[in-house]
């Protein structure tokens, strides 16, 4: 199957080129293609994840052939971690595209929208595919640089400002991550992913190594919107198209950001300590003061955007008491616990913030604001939303059987088996700040008085953007399968896998 | 044991099919609720009968072959579906049923008329399996997951339809959700001390500091359930805005079996308490009894004053925990039964007189004692047992809970010390409590009937047969209580208990009921006939609205008394609730950290810089 792995960058990449020259002629095409493309994409990796249990399938660009145990190809590689975070990104890419079918209508240019968000997830799934650092930061490009077009789409005022900032911050963060990869480079005097592992291994502590590791880790980390490197999300965020936020909000910050953060810190650096506790502070951080300033927002988009960089903050705190544990070299289960935490909260979030955006849109659609206090008594005329969102709010809430309540419960219960009662106590207070800033949405946004009378006409969202919304909702729910074993040996335990064994994965490439 | 997996299964899998239903066949989703509880009820009774013990495995995934879906899903499932039965939760189980039965026939004319009141009877069930499984799980993540699921559910059986009721929807959800996360911890803190997440293995001391935060936090979620200080504040709110059954159902009745419970569990299984965890207890206790019982007296609302009452009572259970003693925790038990009985009633009768008047205030009411006399005597006999007045159960409970207060000052100890102030004060809440139950009824049924409310008739047969049910049961338990119903129903799970003092409630009982049947016969005999009746006479002019006074007017005397006028007032302010002085807290701090999010590019790009040069300083 290994041959099938470059169609998740090719494929899309072609559409993205494609989609304008025909696109132009034949009507429908950029939509049909787009959904078809990503639906493709979306089986290719589920069957990846339910046939391939954890096996790590590597494609050679060029075909050149390991010498003398170094790999001098270009890789591209799919293991546990990688068909997760590449499930994550296709099957919110095609929700999200079948959204936009009805919710697009009011831009023009259709065109330009498709074939940027194929461009933006040939990115993405190239960030989570590659084996090589100068790959990475290439797809990286791509996917960034997509989404400030998107960001700008509706080329209002606010979007173009929006952009600007999102460039600007944006820019600075990936001359920092070059930077790092041309220090590596000069380091190691080679780009794989796997060759480099084991030749930093032995500089490993040495200040050359720990100054790479800081650019990283704000080049990443602003990716990731964490607290400080945070400030351009939520403008970004609320001012693009809500299919796009929902891809903003839910996957790229992820994969772009938390993805190759790990990536790079699991498997290509030793874990060290210092990193692990930098990492798990400024996810605390971002995960408090995320929260604190999401509750006081009366835009939904601003809130949402808020909340995400509260969200992620969780998912990077526990990969870093993840990462401490293994530093330190505690308990093992403690460690896959609060790594399995994360990522579960990671797909969770995905979810339920893309579900969330995406109600966003429809009830901007459909009464053009997006300020809570103009809306009001919205359950009793858009049911379909009302439903889907009162199911997102609970999962990211943490109430169970919603899928977010697991995710905590694992977060939580590791921070405490680990020791880090103080964190634990952190994840309560912004726990509690979760659930009061969604019930706020939910009570201004669909209980309440109607803000005003002429809302008696208005319908719910058209088929499209009701079945994206209600197939997420649906997700919320089910996702709780994934704490049962059976479903968490398919996707869930090859990701753990890959971080848990950090040196398997140099191992493997070079065995090949 | 299949009866432990369907009585909770079933309940839910009918709830999440009734969804299907429309909401236009109401009447008939009632229906099949009461056939689906009437099911579980059968199921709670063979529970009730059958051999206590912890039942591992019991869902047997041996019966599915190893490579079906279905074998890998539940594949070490019984790991968490680990079911503990034993007398105490017996019991629980037995009254969840009973009293969803009796509230269900009460919702199906009631419910009916709840307009935006969406999918009532699906919640409800799921509520029901729910319970059944937050009280038999044994293992703490399924308890966690049940209870969790129990605090969505008591969102969903309120209708927000205005800001208030909206806002006291949220209210109650934020505070029941805070409250399970920090049961989370609670639990992650017993499995660092036990290794376990097993309650029946448990036995942790509570000597280590990590030992009293784990009692503490899991204090918590069980205090937020019951509804009891400083936690409480959702009770009022969600009983003055939810439909009658709902109140009746989950914060008069199965949230108190629940919270309970799990206290229960708490004092007597899980945790060894030391003596300042006692006196925690105590203090909560009686402050709760106090503070609620002050609130309730100045409400003109007369649901909000039910509900502050339902916050009130949850002081004496805890005060009866708190003793720790084999009489104690019975009293503390016994009382949560009786609270659950004349609580829900009221909430019902409440229910009844606002569906049939459609006023919240007492103000506005008076004199439907003659229109709805079944309502009356039912809540008649509802207020006067929850005042504690002999022979009803509310007086069979306190009078326990009394005598352990007296027992427990024998022993050494700090709490052990202060019981006559415990007891002092116990009294107290008990003279309050009858003093706005007065202001209750006579506010409702007494007094000169008003122009407005002439027309007005009983409600019907499925509206007052439950109340009929349950002031039955409130006799029955008060007149019994020291013959069946405590060695019946609780010395089986705290051991054979030892009064101080003599007490035949069955003698009392029934001097009590023979007076009253001797007072009737005189008052025929004497020839009632010849009473007269006239209007009331002031002074020469016409009786008129403007010469009524309303009882509620009688108890502001309490709210201008010099400390207590300070205290009301600051309560008014709501400085009491721990859910808006959190709210402000967090509030402003969020106001304060976003005036560093101005919308400059420049400084983001400082930010940026800063942030790189302290990293770079720590780690270099």
């Amino acid at each position: 199957m290994s041959e099938l792995v470059p169609l998740f960058v090719v494929i899309p990449l072609a559409s993205a080129f494609l989609i304008p020259v025909i696109g132009r002629f034949v009507p429908w095409f950029q939509k049909s293609l787009t959904l078809l493309v990503l639906l493709f994409l979306t089986i290719l990796s589920l069957s990846y994840l339910f046939t391939n249990t954890g096996e790590t399938l590597a494609y050679k660009v060029g075909g050149w052939e390991n010498v003398e145990h170094v790999p001098i190809a270009i890789f591209l590689v799919l293991d546990g971690l990688s068909g997760f975070i590449v499930l994550i990104i296709n099957m919110l890419g095609f929700l999200s595209a079948f959204y936009a079918v009805s919710y697009i209508n009011k831009y023009t240019a259709e065109n330009n929208f498709y074939a940027l968000l194929c461009l933006m997830i040939a990115g993405m799934n190239g960030v989570a595919l590659t084996g090589d650092l100068f790959n990475l930061y290439v797809f990286l490009e791509i996917a960034v640089i997509a989404s400030y077009a998107l960001v700008a789409f509706g080329i209002e005022r606010n979007q173009l400002e929006a952009s600007f900032k999102y460039q600007v911050l944006g820019g600075i963060a990936s001359i920092l991550i070059l930077f790092g990869v041309g220090m590596i480079y000069w380091l190691t005097k080679t780009l794989n992913f796997a060759d480099a592992s084991t030749i930093l291994a032995q500089h490993a502590g040495s200040p050359t190594v720990t100054f790479i590791q800081v650019m990283l880790v704000v080049g990443f980390g602003l990716k990731a919107a964490m607290i400080p490197f945070h400030a351009w999300l939520p403008d970004a965020h609320s001012s693009a198209p809500s299919p796009i936020s929902a891809m903003l909000s839910g996957v790229l910050i992820k994969a772009i950001g938390i993805y190759a953060l790990i990536r790079l810190f699991f498997n290509v650096f030793t874990i060290s300590s210092e990193i692990a506790i930098v990492i798990t502070t400024i996810g605390a951080l971002s995960m408090v003061i995320g929260g604190l300033l999401a509750l006081r927002q009366w835009d939904v988009k601003r809130l949402f955007a808020f909340s995400s960089i509260s969200q992620v903050g969780y998912v990077a705190m526990a990969i870093g008491i993840g990462m401490i544990v293994i530093a330190r070299g505690g308990s093992q289960t403690v460690a896959s616990l609060a790594i399995a935490g994360g990522l579960f909260h990671l797909i969770n979030h995905a979810v339920f913030k893309g579900l969330l955006f995406l109600n966003a849109g429809a009830i901007e659609y459909r009464i053009n604001t997006r300020n809570l206090k103009e809306m009001g008594n919205l359950a009793q005329f858009m049911p379909w939303t009302a439903s889907t969102s009162f199911g997102a709010s609970m999962s990211v809430a943490g109430i169970p059987p919603f899928a977010g309540f697991f995710s905590k419960l694992l977060i939580i219960i590791a921070a405490i088996k680990g020791g880090f009662f103080f964190l634990a106590a952190l994840a309560v207070l912004v726990s509690v700040l979760t659930i009061s800033m969604y019930m706020k949405y939910q009570r201004y946004a669909f209980f309440n008085k109607a803000h005003s009378e002429d809302r008696m006409k208005i319908k719910d969202v058209p088929f499209p953007m009701a079945f994206s919304m209600v197939i997420m909702g649906v997700l919320c729910l089910i996702m709780s399968l994934l704490i049962f074993p059976g479903v968490r040996e398919i996707i869930l335990d090859p990701a753990v896998d890959v971080l848990m064994k950090s040196s398997a994965y140099a191992t493997t490439i070079i065995g090949m | 044991m299949e009866e432990l997996n369907y009585i909770i299964l079933l309940p839910v899998i009918a709830g999440i099919i009734l969804f299907i239903l429309p909401e236009k066949v109401k009447m008939l989703k009632g229906i099949l609720s009461l056939i689906i509880a009437g099911i579980t009820g059968y199921f709670a009774y063979m529970l009730y009968v059958a051999e206590t013990g912890i039942f591992k495995g019991v869902f047997d995934t041996s019966e599915y072959a190893t490579d079906s879906v279905m074998y890998k899903l539940l594949n070490g499932i019984e790991h968490y579906w680990s079911m503990n039965l034993d007398s105490l939760s017996q019991l629980i189980v037995l009254f969840i049923a009973f009293f969803s039965i009796i509230i269900l026939i009460y919702s199906i004319t009631s419910v009916k008329r709840e307009k935006k009141l969406y999918n009532f009877y699906s919640y409800f069930l799921i509520t029901l399996g729910c319970a059944f499984g937050a009280v038999l799980a044994d293992n703490l993540i399924m308890f966690v997951v049940f209870w969790g699921i129990l605090g969505l559910t008591l969102y969903k059986l309120i209708k927000g339809y205005d800001e208030e009721s909206s806002a006291a929807a949220n209210k109650t959800l934020i505070l029941i959700a805070a409250s399970d996360v920090i049961m989370i911890v609670g639990i992650g803190l017993v499995w660092v001390i036990n290794g376990s997440y097993s309650m029946s293995a448990m036995n942790v001391s509570t000597t280590s500091g990590i030992g009293v935060m784990a009692f503490l936090t899991l204090l918590v979620g069980s205090f937020t359930k019951a509804g009891a200080f400083p936690f409480h504040t959702w009770v009022p709110a969600y009983a003055q805005k939810a439909p009658a059954a709902s109140s009746a159902y989950l914060p008069a009745s199965l949230d108190k079996l629940l919270g309970i419970y799990f206290l229960a569990r708490l004092c007597k299984d899980l945790f060894v308490l030391n003596e300042w965890l006692t006196l925690v207890l105590m203090v909560i206790g009686v402050v709760t009894i106090i503070a609620a019982v002050m609130m309730a007296l100045v409400q003109h609302n007369y649901k909000k004053l039910l509900g502050y009452h339902a916050v009130s009572q949850v002081g004496y259970m805890i005060v009866g925990f708190g003793l720790g003693t084999a009489l104690g925790i019975a009293a503390g038990l016994f009382h949560m039964i009786n609270n659950a009985l004349y609580k829900s009633g009221l909430f019902l009768s409440a229910g009844t007189v606002e569906d049939k008047t459609g006023k919240e205030n007492l103000e506005d009411l008076g004199g439907l004692s003659k229109a709805m006399p079944i309502t009356f005597f039912a809540t008649f006999i509802f207020a006067l047992s929850i005042s504690g007045i002999p022979p009803l159960n509310g007086f069979a409970s306190k009078w326990m809970i009394y005598q352990g207060i007296i027992d427990f000052g024998k022993e050494p100890g700090i709490a052990n010390q202060l019981w006559i102030i415990w007891l002092a004060l116990a009294v107290l809440g008990s003279a309050l409590t009858l003093a706005s139950f007065v202001k209750f009824t006579s506010g409702i049924f007494m007094g000169q009937p008003k122009e407005q409310f002439k027309n007005l008739k009983e409600t019907n047969f499925m509206g007052w047969f439950p109340m009929v049910i349950l002031a039955i049961v409130c006799i029955g338990f008060g007149v019994v209580a020291s013959s069946v119903v405590v060695p019946g129903l609780f010395e089986p799970i705290v051991g054979p208990i030892e009064y101080i003092g003599i007490w035949q409630s069955s003698l009392v009982g029934g001097l009590i009921l023979i007076s009253i049947v001797v007072g009737l016969l005189i008052y025929w005999i004497g020839n009632f006939k010849n009473f007269r009746t006239v209007d009331t006479y002031i002074g020469g002019e016409t009786a008129g609205e403007n010469f009524d006074y309303p009882s509620p007017g009688f108890y502001g005397t309490i709210q201008n008394a010099p400390f207590f006028s300070v205290m009301y007032k600051a309560a008014e302010k709501r400085w009491f609730d721990v859910y808006n002085l959190t709210k402000s807290i967090v509030l402003s701090t969020g106001n304060a950290l976003s005036r560093a999010q101005n919308g400059i590019l420049t400084n983001y790009i400082i930010w940026l810089f800063v942030g790189l040069l302290i990293l770079l300083i720590i780690l270099m």
